[in-house]
């Protein structure tokens, strides 16, 4: 199981309702693979920042999701073959936040060491103990 | 004799005392404010390609992804603003090009 962000872009001809409508289908594709949504935002019809199919606004639905790859590449290809949907995106996001929790966790170690600092003086190569070679 | 050390001096000596002597009014640089990784600064680090608002901020007027010698950002941060922006594109999010 991966964790995803999914975008959908449906038509502006169809009402809200009916883009809902349209965009569960492509969940119930998700969950029927599995999957489990996480976190569900319709952001509404928003204006498009260049036309797509001479459209200027869509209304976007974006969901997080955790599900298997398969289920999400088989809810992708259906998008694209749908001609209510402008545009989709899915992109995993799990690893990525796992690496950047990580970063934080470190600066944050960081920055919590950094008050008592001691400038550690560079141990002195000692090369005293010359290798001993004894040559006539 | 004279040839030689005539021939020492032209070239270096001259050049050298010139611009010393325009050295006073020198106007070389304007003071330069050090910038700093918007993203180091404020601890974030997940750059977040939904988070439109924050993109925006590295998008001229002509679309284009602001590059790193002028806002600073560090080669990291760049490069995650980078896909985020991208992605964004591709939902319509951001332009890819404006005129």
């Amino acid at each position: 199981m991966r964790l995803y962000d999914i975008v959908v872009l449906v038509t502006p001809d169809l009402n809200d309702e009916d883009a809902t409508k349209v965009a569960a289908e492509y969940k119930k594709i998700l969950t029927d693979g599995g999957a489990t949504v996480v976190k569900e935002e319709p952001w509404g019809k928003r204006r498009l920042a260049f036309p797509i199919q001479r459209k200027r606004d869509a209304h976007y639905h974006y969901w997080q999701v955790q599900a298997e790859p398969a289920a999400v590449a088989e809810a992708e290809r259906r998008m694209g073959l749908s001609d209510q949907v402008l545009r989709h995106l899915a992109v995993r996001v799990d690893e990525e936040l796992k690496r950047s929790a990580k970063m934080a966790e470190r600066l944050r170690k960081k920055a919590a060491k950094r008050p008592p600092r001691p400038a550690p003086a560079a141990a002195a190569p000692e090369s005293a103990a010359a290798p001993e070679r004894s040559e006539s | 004799m004279r040839m030689g050390g005539g021939s020492g001096r032209p070239g270096g000596g001259r050049g050298a005392a010139g611009r010393d002597g325009k050295g006073g009014p020198r106007k070389k640089f304007f003071v330069r404010r050090r910038k700093v990784c918007k993203f180091c600064a404020e601890k974030l680090e997940y750059i977040d390609w939904k988070d439109v608002k924050l993109l925006q901020g590295f998008i001229p007027e002509r679309g284009k992804i602001l590059p790193r010698r002028i806002s600073g950002t560090c080669a990291l941060h760049q490069r995650k603003l980078q896909t985020a922006i991208k992605r964004a594109r591709s939902i319509a999010l951001l332009p890819y090009a404006t005129d």
